[in-house]
């Protein structure tokens, strides 16, 4: 099944919302190795980037995702952050067996600090550490 | 001596500025991806009468050309194009505004290209557009 990604009405005039869903199709059409993850995604992530006033909400459904402007439900994982490290979420470097966020590469470590210091905070991470895992591998254009 | 914008004199020294700016030299040296396209959009109260682009011919962290070009189908061969009023375009020029964090907001708009590419330049990118700030400007009143 080919990947579907959707705009809710409305979500076309946030900015990043459009960005993330332009991203998330060319990524997946120009690695196609990440589709059976995509098709894997279950769940419901809002990122909130606080220093330019803007969140949107990622609705999976097994290969179906649409994306929402603002909070949309009840998340599963909420990350939040500012817009830069929004950036760096898709330039972590993976590990090429698995997909994971590779521990050796410069975004992956940055990322993992900007964790420690509370300058990304994610929550609901243990309970939708699979979730979140496989954001970062459909997300990440560099791995 | 400053250079009205957006003019065929202002994108040329626009295309000097990106070949003297050494950040853009080295980050920019992997990108074989094509043109780059900046469109100012249509605004006749600024004297801006059609949609307005810079077509800047980058490759491998050099500028080889630029050309001034009127109307959105003129951009239509560039494998990227953001387009944005004229008011974003001066905060830009002006270094009061990020690229990359003006595409989040909505403010610059990317209506053709590959975002995967462009943020895996995000360097370059941000290093191509803020040459701009290198020019001195003329902004129309």
């Amino acid at each position: 099944m080919e990947p579907s990604i959707l705009m809710a009405p409305g979500a076309s005039e946030n900015g990043f919302a459009s960005m993330l869903a332009t991203l998330l199709r060319q990524n997946l059409d120009e690695r196609p190795h990440k589709k059976a993850t995509f098709a894997r995604m279950r769940g419901r992530v809002a990122i909130v980037v606080d220093d330019i006033d803007c969140a949107v909400t990622l609705v999976f459904d097994r290969g179906r995702l649409t994306v929402y402007d603002g909070i949309y439900g009840i998340p599963d994982a909420t990350v939040r952050t500012d817009w830069e490290m929004a950036t760096k979420m898709s330039l972590v470097e993976l590990e090429p067996r698995l997909g994971l966020p590779d521990p050796r590469g410069v975004v992956a470590r940055e990322v993992a600090e900007a964790s420690r210091s509370g300058a990304l905070k994610v929550h609901g991470l243990l309970g939708s550490l699979p979730l979140m895992l496989r954001l970062t591998k459909v997300m990440s254009v560099v791995g | 001596m400053a250079y009205k914008f957006p003019s065929e004199e202002w994108t040329q020294a626009f295309a000097a500025a990106v070949n003297d700016n050494e950040i853009y030299r080295t980050h920019g040296k992997p990108w074989t991806f094509g043109s780059v396209a900046m469109v100012v959009s249509k605004d006749e109260s600024l004297g801006i009468e059609e949609d307005t682009g810079m077509i800047l011919d980058v490759h491998q962290g050099e500028c080889r050309g630029a050309t001034l070009v009127k109307g959105m189908d003129a951009v239509a061969d560039s494998p990227f194009v953001i387009v944005a009023p004229f008011a974003r375009w001066r905060q830009v020029i002006e270094g009061e505004l990020d690229p990359i964090k003006a595409m989040m907001e909505g403010k610059l708009k990317m209506s053709k290209g590959h975002l995967p590419t462009m943020l895996r330049f995000v360097q370059s990118s941000r290093a191509l557009v803020s040459s701009a700030s290198a020019v001195p400007t003329e902004f129309p009143s």
